[in-house]
């Protein structure tokens, strides 16, 4: 068994083997000063952290790294997940022009080094790790938003992003200190049997809300939305990809770290009712102001960015909810959002490098310039959408059913008034989407326009979003069983 | 040991091939394309044509585990029954017809088939499927080609017609799928398995009985909006007419002739035998939306001039025959509601083929502007005729059957409801569709000949158009002369239904 060779420390491997990637490709490109090289070589080595994270996965390994990291299904799922993400974002970095100014050395790097964060994150079992990994993760975003020089809306939207993340930083730790000051302990157990027995107090209420304001900047919660699409429309797209596909993710994990372990693993008896309509109501209004903000937008990225705030609200339901099978609902759909949120991107980087702009305007027929790419455009934000049998179907199918039936009682839900909004939101994208759709297919394409190559590691990204989102949605059992399998292991 | 010949999993799976084919014929070789398509429908619509004339529908089940993970159970079932027959063979006989009639299109013929065959996917999947979970796949499935028809293949207002469209039946899909978790999360709950949800109809059926009052209640409602904007149903019918006036004939033919019939297919397969109590407490409303569809459908069509909103409006009072048929909860009110959704699948083919016909061979369709058209095109002239007989039922067509054998029914409901003053707004339904289709008719074929249009221009059907309206026509006449054809298919299923699922 692999993990035998590196005894207790193995369930950090993953993490170790992407630091040292990330220490490794500054290094490399000074010795070679090849631009080529360094994307082969950080595929190379998320390929070995993700065989690593998979082997152990499939063998069933659990185990834990002093009392801060702990690798069991949950985590090696995420793993899995970021380490995702971060393939797709090299592999089109490559070829992508936006990037070919950036020094490519400290690009990768940085690329690496968030992901590391963001594993992190996905194996604390510690309030001091998870912010350690959100602060790598932060403070590595920044630097790659604002790596694109020469364009003002890079620097405007780096500053407004390290301002934002700023507050949210001070946030967070100030409620983490609070709560160590309510019960005595950073890890995520501990306090949850602490606050079993304690009283009520207006430091753990603080507490709560700066965290939750604290992270729901992380993961673009309306009302602290509004950097989101700022920073997606001033990063180069293959970072774009990477924050709303993995950054958003993390954030994710936060949540489901800190309060489902807090209010139901550890059955912290008081406040529970309250803290799930908070988040009930944070995500219905999440998932509407995306949408809604998201049918005006005539920018492709920004569109794509309030789209992801919308589907971060669908995915809060889980938060609400606070059970097995919702958390397994959004696993999967997180799962989901990687493969079609991911295309969507690859398809506007993919544009943007032989030279279409980024206004959906400017994809007007594009099912004749390009009908392989456009083909696949539509099936991505079908997909989103919501319509089968697509991924996308699939896993809100999962989502949405949690809000609406409650195993444990065998009643109708108290949430089924989420899934009524969550439905009717996914109508409401399925209009802003279908716009695009409408533009690439019905739009007459300008009179100059000819056919469209685009490089052939985009292609591939591409291809294999869109084989993923096929797959996903006719045989979802792929992937649906090892969230499952995470979910069980979380509760 | 006979080995089975997976004859439902084929009848899907043809059409699908047959679009994957075509989709792929691009340049020269989309002139062709049409043959691909009329083979792969032709053979689809003979099989359906031996399945129904066998003995045994349900020889042919087939189910297959699917999705079996989470808690959540799905299967790949298909089945069909006296139900489900009548509509596969009606869907496959269809578009066959289309493709047929469709022979000139010249626009990218090759999407355009494509197109009609994954509707077809769609539409054979929603009328086989065993299991909700394939049930919903296949209902949405047949959305995204009609989008892409009319937008493709429409009128002047077709961008908005297709988003109107696509947009306000998803909306109601999504309703009824709120409706869908709830009957399979508490079927497992009820009859157990360890399963958080079943989707197969065979475990939702089983549940059924145990099933609370005011859940009946609650999820008969949301699957009936569901159901009923397909159909659709004033005051749920805005988008029909615009959809109609902008899609293409073949588009127009399939959205009425079959995609239409899966809301009250739905209706009756999901609402009436699972959720009897539901019915039972949602009879009056089902009844008097019926009774509204039926009468402002018909006063509708009188105030338009374009033949094809008109023949839209039509469907709508026809539709709203077969939701009062529904209504009645009684045995002989499913079974001509049944048979009224064949009737009028075929009905409506010959009426929008000849609307298309219109719009072609004539130029426009503006009822004001036609005249005298018989002396130009006889064969057309014969055809409409033909349809609008048949639509206003006239004895011995196959309308006939359908809006008698509702009225019977619904007859016999207002007697025991003390209410047979009601019967007058069926009456007066059909009063209004004789008058409006004599007074087009007289309007666009009889007359002098209009100096409106130019006249040089108007020809006659040509062959493929007329032998599809003649195919048609024929089974329009063999199921009218001989109902007991029809009737004896639909009897298997609604034969003591009504008594079954009411306990």
């Amino acid at each position: 068994m692999i993990t035998d060779m590196f005894g207790s420390f193995a369930p950090m491997m993953p993490m170790v083997i992407m630091i040292i990637g990330a220490l490794v490709m500054p290094a490399l490109y000074f010795i070679t000063k090849s631009r080529r090289l360094l994307p082969a070589a950080s595929l190379v080595v998320i390929a070995a952290s993700a065989i690593m994270t998979f082997l152990m996965l499939e063998a069933g390994y659990t185990g834990t790294y002093g009392s801060l990291f702990t690798f069991d299904a949950f985590s090696g799922l995420m793993l899995l997940l970021f380490q995702t993400v971060v393939f797709l974002a090299v592999l089109i970095s490559g070829s992508s022009i936006e990037t070919t100014r950036m020094h490519v050395g400290a690009y990768y790097s940085l690329l690496l080094g968030a992901t590391t964060g963001m594993m992190f994150v996905a194996t604390a079992s510690d309030l001091i790790a998870i912010f350690v990994g959100v602060e790598v993760v932060s403070i590595s975003s920044y630097a790659l938003v604002a790596m694109k020089r020469n364009d003002p809306r890079a620097a405007e939207a780096a500053v407004k992003y390290v301002i934002i993340g700023g507050l949210s930083t001070a946030l967070t730790v100030y409620g983490i200190s609070l709560l160590y000051g309510v019960t005595g302990s950073t890890n995520l157990m501990d306090i949850g049997a602490a606050l079993a027995t304690a009283q009520f107090s207006w430091a753990f209420v603080i507490a709560m809300i700066t965290m939750i304001a604290g992270y729901g900047f992380k993961i673009a919660a309306v009302p602290f939305h509004m950097w989101a699409p700022d920073v997606y429309e001033g990063a180069a797209t293959p970072v774009s990809l990477f924050l709303a596909t993995g950054s958003k993710k993390m954030g994710l994990v936060v949540f489901f770290k800190i309060f489902l372990i807090l209010f139901v693993v550890a059955q912290t008896a008081f406040a529970t009712a309250e803290i799930q309509y908070v988040f009930a109501i944070i995500a219905a209004i999440t998932m509407t102001v995306g949408n809604v903000v998201a049918i005006t937008q005539t920018n492709i990225k920004r569109m794509l960015a309030y789209s992801s705030i919308a589907q971060a609200g669908y995915i809060m339901i889980v938060l609400a909810v606070m059970n097995e099978y919702a958390l397994t609902g959004g696993l999967f759909h997180m799962f989901t959002h990687v493969f079609m949120k991911g295309g969507a991107f690859i398809v506007v980087a993919a544009l943007i490098n032989v030279g279409l702009g980024e206004r959906i305007s400017d994809y007007k027929g594009l099912a004749k310039r390009a009908p392989l790419i456009a083909f696949a455009m539509m099936l991505f934000l079908f997909s989103l959408a919501g319509i089968p049998p697509l991924a996308g179907f699939t896993s809100k199918f999962v989502l949405f059913s949690a809000a609406i039936y409650d195993p444990a009682t065998g009643v109708m839900s108290q949430w089924v008034w989420l899934a009524f909004i969550a439905i009717l939101n996914s109508a409401i994208s399925l209009y802003y989407y279908t716009k695009v759709v409408k533009t690439m297919y019905i739009d007459k394409p300008k009179d100059d326009a000819e056919k469209i190559q685009i490089p052939k590691t985009f292609m591939a990204a591409m291809v294999l979003c869109l084989v993923f989102v096929i797959v996903l949605g006719v045989y979802p059992q792929l992937i649906l069983d090892l969230c499952a399998n995470a979910a069980a292991a979380f509760f | 040991m006979e080995v089975q010949i997976p004859l439902l999993t084929i009848l899907l799976v043809l059409p699908f091939i047959g679009a994957i084919a075509t989709l792929f014929m691009g340049g020269e070789r989309a002139k062709s394309a049409k043959y691909v398509a009329g083979a792969f429908a032709g053979i689809t619509a003979l099989l359906s044509l031996l399945l129904f004339f066998a003995n045994d529908l349900s020889f042919y089940d087939e189910c297959y585990g699917w999705i079996d993970t989470a808690g959540l159970k799905m299967s790949f079932a298909l089945g069909v029954d006296g139900l489900s027959m009548l509509m596969v063979f009606l869907t496959s006989v269809t578009v066959f017809l289309v493709i047929l009639f469709s022979a000139a299109e010249k626009d990218r013929p090759n999407y355009f088939h494509t197109l009609i065959l994954a509707m077809e996917v769609g539409l054979l999947g929603v009328y086989m499927a065993q299991d909700y979970f394939l049930f919903y796949i296949m209902w949405e499935l047949t959305l995204v080609p009609m989008y892409f028809m009319i937008s493709w293949y429409g009128g002047p207002r077709r961008h908005y017609a297709a988003i109107k469209f696509f947009i306000y039946t998803h909306v109601a899909s999504l309703v009824m799928l709120i409706g869908i978790f709830a009957l399979a999360f508490n079927a497992a709950a009820i009859t157990g398995g360890g399963y958080l949800a079943d989707f197969s109809f065979a475990a939702v059926a089983a549940a059924s009985p145990l099933f609370g009052t005011t859940f009946q209640i609650l999820v008969f409602g949301l699957l009936f909006f569901g159901f009923a904007v397909k159909m659709p149903i004033v005051p749920f019918h805005t988008w029909l007419p615009d959809a109609h006036v902008e899609a293409p004939t073949g588009g127009s033919v399939i959205l009425a002739a079959v995609m239409l019939k899966m809301g009250s297919y739905g209706i009756i397969r999901v609402c009436l035998e699972v959720l009897p109590e539901g019915a039972v407490w949602w009879q009056p409303i089902v009844i008097l939306i019926a009774l509204l569809s039926i009468v402002y459908g018909a006063f509708a069509c009188i105030a338009q001039t374009d033949l094809k909103k008109m023949v839209a409006f039509s469907s709508i009072s026809h539709m709203g025959m077969v939701l009062l048929g529904i209504g009645c909860l009684s045995d002989a009110g499913v079974t001509f509601a049944i048979f009224q959704m064949f009737a009028h699948g075929l009905i409506t083919t010959v009426l929008f083929m000849v609307c298309g016909l219109t719009g072609h061979n004539a130029g426009t369709r503006e009822i004001p502007l036609l005249g005298g058209l018989a002396a130009k095109m006889p064969i057309y002239s014969a055809f409409m005729m033909f349809g609008f007989m048949a639509s206003l039922g006239l004895p011995g067509l196959v309308g006939f059957w359908g809006e008698f054998g509702v009225i019977f029914s619904f007859y016999e409901y207002t007697v025991s409801i003390d209410m047979i003053w009601l019967i007058i707004f069926c009456l007066l339904s059909l009063l209004l569709t004789s008058g409006y289709y004599i007074w087009a008719m007289q309007r666009t074929l009889f007359g002098k000949e209009t100096d409106k249009i130019d006249v040089a221009h108007v020809h006659d059907v040509s062959l493929s158009e007329g032998l599809a309206l003649g195919v048609v026509c024929a089974l329009i006449a063999l199921f009218g002369l001989w109902p007991d054809l029809a009737l004896g298919v639909i009897q298997t299923f609604s034969q003591g239904f009504i008594s079954g699922v009411m306990i």
